[in-house]
């Protein structure tokens, strides 16, 4: 039975019967990965922290190749990103992006761009504050990474240039939409001309540079809404920890 | 040959609690079939007791089969120092312990965002509450260490500072009989953090 060693960074980990965990990773060379590790419930068990979400580990797993479930050997630690977890909205930003890694990008599909993107964008939100800039970035970053690229250059029908006032953007045609051609597809969006510089700097912009974004407000909440609902449209259903995040943060400015 | 729908539906029954499989709901269900009727009915009073008669307890969330529960109404427990727990059944893995004589308050979970259970879905406001009402002066946070536990601490610890209470967080770090050459980087950060003096 071969055995797997690779870095990688913990999705998702649940509970398993009695003992045991179910534990989704992201690996920089077999894509995502679901192992059960024995007895990682258990006071003295020899996974420690390492199998803690957002953990960046060394793991070493087994089983037949191409099977759905292995079963996790060993695992070490090499950065656990505490900073993320002292700070609840740190935390359910990381949070959000595994959510969105576990649902876009499929299992064993190697895709080390993925990974490295999850990576970086951590190591970001350990030392950031401004999340929503840097969760906007991750968004658009994956997408690019994982195909779901919008059309933000020219017109999806015509392919004519967008116009200088307000831009249309179709989800069905998931890219913009010109003035002459929203008769054939209503857009279901419309945002500012300058909010699309700004959705095409975050198409190519490096995460490991998120510092040098700022939008302004009116910006900002465009952006957000045109990258939510892109993403709903991909996925078919809202992510759990999106509105999650939303529901902290409004409850933190209200009560902390 | 078929089995019998009685044992076929003893079998289904039992496979559904944790850490059951077929194989062992099978060896239960002969057990019950070759043991004496009285056995078999001291079983199902003792299931259908269990969802009769437990309730939880009005003040800390625990299971009881009266309100309030024992702990709560003991003279002898000091009510100013009250132990947040996530589960029922955590209170008895700290009343194993003997050493600790204050209350409890049981959350009915942690805050977990991918199963959608946010702050209201927990007992948290009754904490508050509680913390309000009854001149509590400590509160001891023992949520799992691990990630949903740790933040539910953290915002537990948050709500309750306009309280001006003493908040503490149960100790994480090395578990006794355990070896420090195996421990990882987190548990003996946390363990470091966590030190105490030595008179």
């Amino acid at each position: 039975m071969p055995l797997f060693n690779t870095e990688a960074i913990v999705l998702r980990s649940i509970n398993l019967s009695e003992t045991d965990k179910l534990v989704t990773f992201l690996s920089a060379h077999f894509g995502k990965v679901k192992c059960v590790a024995k007895a990682a419930r258990k006071m003295k068990n020899r996974f420690g922290a390492a199998l803690e979400p957002m953990s960046h580990i060394r793991l070493i797993y087994f089983g037949k190749e191409n099977q759905t479930l292995y079963r996790l050997n060993h695992s070490d630690i090499i950065h656990s990103f505490q900073p993320i977890r002292d700070d609840l909205l740190k935390v359910y930003t990381g949070i959000y992006f595994n959510e969105l890694i576990d649902t876009l990008i499929p299992e064993a599909h190697p895709d080390p761009k993925a990974y490295q993107l999850l990576l970086e964008s951590l190591l970001v939100l350990e030392s950031r504050d401004s999340l929503e800039t840097l969760s906007r970035l991750f968004e658009m970053r994956l997408m690019v990474l994982t195909g779901y690229t919008p059309q933000l250059s020219h017109c999806s029908i015509c392919k004519g240039l967008p116009g200088t006032e307000r831009i249309g953007f179709s989800f069905e045609r998931r890219g913009i939409v010109c003035e002459p051609c929203s008769f054939k597809a209503q857009p279901e969006m419309r945002f500012q001309a300058g909010t699309l510089n700004y959705l095409k700097k975050l198409k190519t912009m490096d995460i490991k540079h998120a510092s040098r974004l700022k939008f302004p407000k009116s910006a900002e909440l465009e952006i957000e809404q045109l990258t939510h609902r892109l993403i709903l449209s991909y996925t078919g259903r809202e992510l759990k920890s999106y509105p999650f995040i939303k529901n902290m943060a409004k409850i933190m400015d209200t009560k902390l | 040959m078929k089995r019998p729908p009685a044992v076929t539906d003893l079998i289904e029954e039992l496979k559904r609690m944790p850490g059951i499989g077929q194989k062992t709901a099978e060896r239960l269900s002969f057990f019950v079939m070759r043991g004496s009727n009285e056995r078999a009915n001291k079983l199902a009073d003792a299931v259908r007791n269990i969802k009769e008669k437990i309730i939880l307890c009005s003040q800390c969330h625990g299971i009881t089969e009266i309100n309030p529960c024992e702990i709560c109404r003991d003279p002898k427990r000091d009510p100013s120092i009250v132990c947040v727990v996530e589960e029922p059944h955590d209170v008895y893995a700290m009343e194993n312990m003997g050493h600790f004589r204050g209350v409890y308050h049981v959350l009915m979970g942690v805050i977990s965002p991918l199963d959608g259970i946010g702050p209201s879905e927990l007992t948290i406001e009754a904490l508050k509450e509680r913390v309000m009402k009854d001149n509590i002066q400590e509160v001891v946070l023992a949520t799992n260490p691990d990630m949903e536990g740790e933040s539910t601490a953290v915002y537990i610890a948050k709500i309750l500072k306009p309280a001006n209470i003493k908040v503490t967080r149960i100790a994480r770090g090395l578990p006794v009989g355990g070896d420090i050459e195996y421990a990882d980087e987190v548990t003996l950060l946390k363990s470091l953090e966590g030190r105490t003096e030595m008179n």
